[in-house]
């Protein structure tokens, strides 16, 4: 047995690389090897140093608001992966798939006949009363009637190993950047091991998602112009926004570069105004216009939902897609695909509980310090309790705000997340982990194979943001499992979803 | 480009280039003090002073560290100080800035330079100056900024951001010769006797090392070191690419490949501008300006300079939307 594992806790949660102490499971077996011949644990902090300045050369970074003196951080990587045997994949390929077409059925509902609303399946007061729901959007013809062309899907794995699925991100969902990153670490650091998984690439990203923007150009315009808009070089993402709008060959701009002269979008160049015809937006609805949404915005571009109107421009995603992702409509998700697929769906949901529901709400007030209070709103790990690490205060506050808004809040209960091993200070030790896959709604569904698999490096957390201590590995989905089952007695391991 | 990006990429250059140029101004300071050989007059206040105007912020300087001038305060000031907005810290940081804003134009190993010699950077100071020596960590400054220069040269493509980074680059150029220039004029301005002794000659020397001008000085101007001509060198030669004319005439070049035969662009104010200079830099008599007064010359120089950074602002950068022209 390998030293390295030697002292490692299985503990009580699902873990992704060991069936039981000091047993892998067939897909981690080679790893385990690879590992066991390894000197020491220094042996492996040294690769982990490398790997962290690897990073800060090559200015993977993030911004931290709050801090001034280096506002810079890496998002901390660790070296061992998440790995997903194929078949585990195919399941969630078929899944996520699934999902992402019951989505834009509901929004391309949503916006015009409002069926699901008019059958009962969804309450209407659920839309309505939505932040997202974008009135101005009713009856507007989508480019290609893609309503969502974009979704980051939050997966985790609960106590027995099944999938769930935690949200989708359907506006501006982030980390795919640190995916293409991290990979190309790894290609440095583990170049025999990556080789001899034969894990499925993920380098296509980039190329996917240009061929989706193509894709929504106006039909009239031969050679389209495609750009990325950003808030700017102090938001967070910044470094993922440069850097895709780099691996695309597409302008990354801000609000400013931007004008609208006759309802047409231009690029302010050197030597005159440039057309534009697609913009990749990476800024919520809220700031895209001032004269539509917020007034005080210097974000956005005047003009800019008028142009959208009159069909000379397209956005990616379109505006108006948050009504589907707010945390309260996920409850709806299931029926969604039922209503407009006629199936059920492949990968379930998390019991959730709606505080807008009388007998839920009852429920949730008597069992808050077991629950996992989330605002319907925010993102970014903000905005929640999780009863069990908080405190009678923290219990109390939210009580009394569930009672204020009850439309404002879900509750779910709180899930021990898979487990995997991760690098830390002194040895190996079990970190929650979860993942969020990419899938692109164009010509067809494409989805990355893999995704980000975020990682809660703070010892006992369940909170993998990164605003909030996480950090992430590299995901690898092998091309098949004939490696793996060759290796061990038996078949694979059954899937439970 | 976008003219937000190509003002980035002006303004990376430039920062550079200041930097750069900040690190020969304090370098031939230092080697003009060594020179006074006393080393009563290396300690003199006044050795260090000169600096401070010629730099341009003087106010800012006497407002931070008070009246008293010591090696000390003026290499903390033009080096390592953030309160500083052209200490050599400061535009480093402020290029990597605009590079961080840029970084899908630039190629990974361009930024990757740059990145690295800030991160060593930020934590030097004084002290690590002193160890060095100034000559050897200066030397280091520069060649960090060289090799820079040396991966853009070698890995930017010769489209607009190439040439708005040459402009950048030869405007600040152009400025700051006349200001290293100036150094020497402020050394020498308490003891005009001076003129023409040993210690004259060497103190040009050192002026022309300082812009790495030495040996092509001697190889292309025969005859004495001497106040005539090193300012006709270093203010009009053609060939050397530190001299002031030669900057010029490479500004004006940049703007010719930024226009690049666009009709509504031919004739514009920032091209016009440079034009004009080069050929009164062409046409200027050096034994002339310096009777009339060289640091008013020089001065001349840098106020030109500023009406073309206008120029270009107002062409490029800032112009009107509702006059502009749109592109097919």
């Amino acid at each position: 047995m390998s030293d390295l594992f030697h002292s490692y806790d299985h503990g009580r949660f699902y873990d992704e690389m060991f069936a039981g102490p000091g047993r892998p499971r067939p897909h981690y077996q080679r790893l385990f090897d690879r590992f066991g011949r390894m000197d020491s644990m220094s042996d492996l902090l040294e690769r982990q140093r490398t790997a962290d300045q690897t990073f800060v050369n090559r200015g993977v970074t993030f911004t931290v608001y709050s801090d001034t003196a280096g506002t810079e951080k890496i998002f901390p990587f660790d070296l061992i992966p998440r790995i997903v045997p194929a078949h585990e994949w195919a399941v969630l390929e078929a899944g996520l798939t699934q999902r992402m077409q019951a989505l834009n059925l509901f929004l391309t509902d949503i916006y015009s006949e409002q069926r699901i609303l008019k059958e009962g399946v969804v309450p209407a007061e659920m839309v309505n009363t939505s932040k997202h729901f974008r009135r101005e959007m009713m009856g507007f013809a989508m480019p290609r009637g893609l309503f969502v062309h974009i979704n980051g899907t939050d997966l985790i794995r609960d106590e027995s190993g099944a999938y769930r699925v935690l949200e989708d991100n359907l506006r501006t969902p982030s980390g795919v950047s640190y995916v293409l990153e991290n990979r190309q670490v790894m290609k440095r650091v583990f170049p025999n091991l990556l080789r001899d998984y034969r894990v499925r690439p993920v380098e296509t990203y980039a190329n996917d998602l240009l061929n989706l923007l193509l894709h929504l150009a106006p039909e009239h315009v031969p050679e389209p112009t495609v750009v990325l808009l950003t808030p700017g070089v102090y938001n967070s993402a910044y470094f993922e926004h440069s850097f895709l709008a780099r691996q695309m060959g597409i302008e990354i701009v801000e609000g400013s570069d931007l004008v609208v002269e006759n309802d047409r979008v231009y690029m302010r160049r050197s030597n005159g105004l440039a057309p534009v015809h697609v913009i990749y937006r990476r800024l919520d609805d809220d700031f895209l216009d001032p004269t539509v949404f917020r007034p005080d915005s210097l974000l956005g571009v005047p003009g800019l939902v008028g142009a959208y109107r009159k069909g000379n421009v397209a956005l990616c995603n379109p505006i108006g897609t948050g009504v589907a992702d707010d945390k309260a409509m996920y409850y709806y998700v299931p029926r969604m695909i039922k209503f407009y697929l006629g199936q059920d769906a492949i990968l379930h949901n998390i019991e959730t509980f709606l505080s807008s529901d009388p007998k839920d709400l009852s429920y949730i007030l008597e069992n808050l310090p077991k629950l996992v209070v989330k605002s319907v709103n925010e993102a970014g790990g903000y905005g929640m309790l999780v009863g069990p690490h908080s405190t009678a205060a923290q219990i109390a506050e939210f009580r009394a705000k569930v009672i204020a808004n009850p439309r404002n809040y879900i509750a779910q209960p709180t899930i021990g997340l898979s487990r995997c091993p991760s690098v830390c200070d002194t040895a190996i030790e079990g970190r929650h982990i979860d993942l969020r896959p990419y899938i692109l709604n164009g010509e067809t569904i494409k989805i990355m194979p893999g995704g980000l698999t975020r990682v809660a490096l703070r010892k006992g957390s369940l909170v993998v943001n990164s605003s909030q201590g996480g950090g992430s590995k590299d995901t690898w989905v092998l091309a098949d499992d004939d490696q793996v089952q060759s290796q061990t007695q038996g078949g694979p391991e059954k899937l439970i979803v | 480009m976008l003219s937000r990006v190509a003002n980035l990429v002006y303004w990376m250059a430039r920062q550079l280039e200041r930097a750069e140029n900040t690190a020969r101004i304090v370098d031939v300071n230092a080697q003009l003090v060594l020179d006074l050989q006393s080393r009563q007059a290396a300690d003199d206040p006044r050795s260090w002073e000169p600096l401070v105007f010629v730099a341009g912020n003087d106010e800012k300087f006497f407002e931070l560290y008070g009246k008293t001038v010591s090696e000390r305060a003026v290499v903390e000031f033009m080096l390592f100080d953030r309160r500083n907005p052209s200490s050599v810290l400061s535009c480093v940081s402020q290029a990597r800035e605009n590079a961080r804003c840029i970084r899908d134009l630039l190629a990974a190993e361009v930024w990757e330079t740059l990145n690295t010699f800030y991160l060593k950077l930020k934590d030097d100071d004084f002290a690590r100056y002193a160890q060095l020596g100034s000559s050897e960590y200066l030397n280091r400054v520069k060649a960090q900024i060289q090799l820079f220069y040396g991966v853009a040269e070698s890995m930017l493509p010769r489209s607009d951001e190439w040439w708005f980074f040459q402009l950048g680059r030869y405007l600040e150029r152009a400025d700051n010769t006349s200001r290293i220039l100036d150094v020497k004029y402020y050394m020498l301005l308490p003891e005009v006797a001076a003129v023409g002794t040993a210690l004259d000659m060497i103190q040009w020397g050192s002026v022309l090392r300082s812009c790495s001008a030495f040996e092509a000085f001697r190889r292309s101007r025969r005859g004495q070191l001497n106040l005539e001509r090193v300012v006709d060198f270093l203010v009009r030669d053609e060939l050397f690419p530190r001299s002031i004319l030669y900057s010029v005439a490479e500004m004006e070049q940049a703007l010719l490949r930024i226009v690049n035969g666009d009709d509504h662009l031919i004739g514009n104010p920032a091209s016009l501008a440079a034009t004009t200079l080069r050929q009164e830099l062409e046409s200027t008599d050096s034994p002339a300006v310096i009777s009339d007064g060289l640091h008013e010359f020089l001065d001349l120089i840098q106020k030109r300079i500023d009406e073309i950074h206008a120029a270009i602002q107002s062409t490029f950068i800032d112009y009107p939307t509702s006059r502009a022209k749109i592109l097919a």
